[in-house]
């Protein structure tokens, strides 16, 4: 019997696993609660005018499918490697002819894949909820326009439609799922050097803001803005160390209709690489000579 | 144990040597010094010793979970650091633990996945492992509702699940009931039935003895003693003599003997005991 | 010990590589007008922590919908002070969104203003200053939010209302409304520029008035109140007969 160094059934064995383990810790209730808030940011502010009423629900939704992202991203990396080692599943595992990237690979491929799933369900209940909300104002000023001249009717529908469903806002959840991705990553990175579930989980969540902040520090510093040695140092390595999780941050324009083209898909989809590529060679550094 | 000697040994340990380094500011640890053992192919092979001895650390070595300070460590003649050197073993941690949210036997395709194996081959193969440790009814029950026993049965059911030619037992009798502990005895020898090398620490000696064919002996990382557990074992100038409804005068016909023949002394006569295990187990399987 | 200076070896030269890669990025996606201009930070004084950290992750929207609401909750119990500095909090959060930029300054230069001028616990001299202070704090409102959207016609719109009804700064409003007319093309916002060009005082000013609106009365949009004031604007500038229009005064209430 020959081993392969590499197996995409192995790896997908432990994706598989990983994603089984999260699914039975309940993580479903979550989605559950995300279309219960959906639904409620849908219906609930009867009394703004109607294009703003649309814009709220997807700013309340995009909220929650970022919360949701994150979230997952960080606890359940943050949960799976240091329990494993706690619990020493990991000396069943390894003992296994699996090589220790194979390992790393299919957790982060098992989180991700939840990860992606969650969205895609979550987006459709939104867009469905998007969907019906728009037809009904869309109904209702209609019915209240005095004259049905065809020029009034399209102008409303044009208002209604930029607010409404377009096929641009899952461009958006696209960039949800990559700024999860990196830290998703990211978490595996630090539980790879962390003891504990908390640590990973406390690092991870300041690295994430300082990542949302590192745009900030690293223009400062490229544009030579900063003068005292230390404040220069200080922001270069942070803005070294730290992914740029503000490139991600494109809803809050795209739920305003600005549309994101392949260019900026392409650049989010290359920036997400980059960083999860470099990530996983520096988890496999810290974990290939790991002693358990 | 009349097998031709092969060439390459099961587990080789050469010179191994393992260091833990400290946390800051605290001493660095020598687990293991300067330990050499080979395991030839189709024997058992007992690692005793008090707990901290080092025995864990040199098996772990072996498996590959940890990387030598000094020396190295070969499994069927691949160096541990190669993954592949992994295929051919089968290993049973000490109080082994799974994923709680799998029941048993998705828990035994898991592993068995990992192992390269698949489809009806591999539904059928853990179906028997599950039959063979008696976890059967266990079957569909999540791992997280098992008793400690059910656990190691579970553990040994994963190990053997690829029909490894070693496997490797951590302390497989910490916890487990002398009745249990006597089952695991006889999974042992029955390994060396069918030929499977058995690499296995315990520190009950008295286990030990019963099933292995070598043993070494560590004790402060360092191994004490190695050899055939009968040499180890013999008093060589002492010669045991156990009788059966003897009457005292014949007894004592063999004493007068004995001081007849000058050069060999009686050290002396008594009623052996049994061992607390084996009354033990007499008791409970007469209730049976 | 020789993996882990790898591990930090590897982090720093990636660290290294990317940031021309996300400063390339951040500039697309500037341009594309996917990503703000960064905040204020003169706003982290204003949000408490967790509203900084969301601010500055994905979730600035989420918040300004929070603030937002807020800002209603605060102008159905008529806290002016709240609601305008809760807009504040919303239109820095998303300074691309017209709509709050609108209903802040709408909510300063016509409710709040209205409110205090109407409060008649208040002396009256007290009434007219606050009342014409939050005009005032409506037009710097709309002014801040052109500055983030030079091209917003709605703003320019209300802007030029602010001018016209609670300001009374004809010429400016006439400004505004050109401006309104220039990008959305659309000649009826020449009309109203010409309107309050009509009733500045300047003879200059009057007389481009006149210009725009018979730009309106040549394109033959001619409501009634356009044939009154030309036939104002045509005595007002003494505008030779053989050039004036030969329609009649309409006289008022006469439907269009």
């Amino acid at each position: 019997m020959n081993h392969a160094a590499f197996s995409p059934a192995r790896v997908w064995t432990l994706a598989a696993a990983t994603v089984t383990q999260l699914v039975r810790m309940k993580i479903l209730v979550f989605l559950l609660l995300f279309c219960a808030v959906v639904v409620a940011a849908g219906f609930a502010f009867p009394v703004l005018n109607p294009e703003h009423q649309l814009k709220l629900l997807k700013d309340v939704s995009f909220g929650a499918l970022q919360i949701f992202s994150l979230v997952i991203g960080i606890v359940a990396t943050a949960l799976l490697l240091p329990r494993d080692l706690e619990d020493r599943t990991l000396y069943t595992i390894l003992s296994k002819p699996v090589p220790r990237h194979e390992y790393l690979l299919g957790k982060l491929l098992g989180v991700l894949a939840l990860i992606g799933a969650g969205l895609l369900v979550m987006d459709a209940a939104f867009s469905l909820v998007l969907w019906l909300r728009e037809k009904l104002l869309l109904a209702q000023i209609l019915a209240g326009l005095k004259a049905q001249t065809p020029e009034a009717v399209a102008q409303v529908q044009e208002l209604v439609g930029k607010q409404g469903l377009t096929w641009n806002l899952h461009l958006g959840v696209l960039a949800v799922f990559l700024k999860a991705a990196v830290v998703t990553a990211l978490a595996l990175m630090v539980s790879c050097f962390a003891s504990s579930t908390l640590f990973t989980v406390v690092v991870t969540f300041c690295i994430v803001i300082i990542g949302h902040g590192q745009g900030l520090l690293r223009e400062y510093f490229l544009q030579g803005k900063m003068e005292p040695f230390v404040e220069k140092g200080l922001s270069a390595l942070l803005a070294v160390l730290t992914p740029d999780l503000g490139v991600f941050d494109v809803i809050d324009n795209v739920v305003n209709g600005q549309v994101v083209g392949p260019g900026s898909a392409g650049y989010m989809t290359g920036i997400a690489l980059t960083y999860i590529t470099g990530y996983m060679v520096v988890s496999h550094l810290l974990f290939v000579e790991k002693e358990l | 144990m009349s097998d031709p000697q092969p060439i390459t040994p099961a587990v080789s340990v050469e010179n191994l040597t393992k260091v833990f380094r400290g946390a800051l500011g605290r001493k660095p640890f020598v687990a293991v010094r300067d330990v050499s053992l080979t395991v030839r192919e189709g024997e058992v092979y007992g690692l005793i010793g008090p707990n901290g001895c080092g025995k864990s650390t040199t098996m772990k070595t072996v498996l590959g979970l940890l990387a030598p300070t000094r020396g190295r460590t070969f499994v069927f003649g691949r160096s541990s650091t190669e993954v592949a050197s992994r295929q051919a073993v089968g290993f049973l941690p000490e109080n082994p633990y799974f994923y709680k949210h799998l029941n048993g036997l998705e828990t035994l395709l898991f592993y068995g996945r990992l192992c390269g194996l698949g489809g009806a081959e591999l539904r059928d193969r853990a179906r028997e492992m599950l039959a063979l440790t008696g976890l059967e009814d266990a079957a569909d029950r999540r791992v997280a509702g098992y008793s400690k026993g059910m656990l190691q049965r579970l553990g040994l059911a994963q190990a053997l699940l690829h029909r490894p030619r070693l496997v490797v037992l951590d302390e497989p009798t910490a916890g487990v009931d002398p009745a249990g502990s006597r089952k695991i005895r006889d999974l042992i020898l029955g390994f060396r039935g069918q030929g499977i090398t058995v690499l296995v620490t315990s520190h009950l000696l008295e286990q030990m003895q019963e099933v292995c064919d070598r043993v070494g002996i560590m004790a402060h990382g360092r191994m004490m003693r190695e050899g055939r557990v009968d040499e180890l074992i013999a008093v060589e100038n002492q010669t045991e003599l156990v009788l059966e409804d003897a009457t005292p005068e014949l007894l004592a016909e063999i004493r007068a003997l004995v001081e007849r023949q000058g050069g060999a002394r009686l050290v002396r006569t008594g009623q052996p005991r049994t061992t607390l295990e084996k009354l033990f187990l007499e008791a409970t399987e007469e209730t049976n | 010990m020789k993996r882990p200076l790898q591990a930090l070896l590897v982090l720093l030269l990636l660290g290294t590589l990317k940031l021309p890669l996300e400063q390339a990025a951040t500039a697309h996606l500037r341009a594309e007008k996917l990503l703000t201009p960064r905040v204020d930070l003169g706003l982290r004084e204003n949000l408490g922590q967790m509203g900084f950290a969301a601010s500055l992750g994905g979730l600035r929207s989420l918040v300004a919908s929070i603030t937002y609401l807020r800002a209603c909750g605060a102008w159905e119990n008529v806290r002016w002070g709240a609601v305008d500095s809760l807009f504040q909090l919303t239109t820095r959060l998303q300074p691309r969104y017209t709509h709050y930029w609108d209903e802040a300054a709408w909510h300063m230069a016509w409710n709040a203003s209205s409110h205090y001028l109407n409060n008649e616990k208040l002396n009256p001299a007290l009434r007219e200053k606050l009342s014409y202070e939050h005009v005032l704090r409506g037009r710097d409102i709309l002014l801040e939010g052109l500055r983030m959207i030079p091209d917003d016609a709605r703003l320019w719109h209300t802007l030029a209302e602010l001018y016209e009804r609670r300001d009374i700064q004809p010429a400016k409003a006439a400004e505004c409304y050109l401006k309104v007319g220039e990008l959305t093309g659309n000649l009826r916002f020449r009309r109203l520029a010409g309107y309050q060009y009509a009733k500045a005082a300047d003879r200059a000013l009057q007389l481009k008035g006149y210009e725009l609106l018979m730009e309106s009365y040549r394109a033959n949009q001619r409501p009634p109140s356009l044939i009154n004031t030309i036939k104002d604007l045509e005595l007002a500038l003494s505008i030779p007969a053989m050039l004036r229009i030969p329609e009649a005064r309409v006289a008022p209430g006469a439907v269009r």
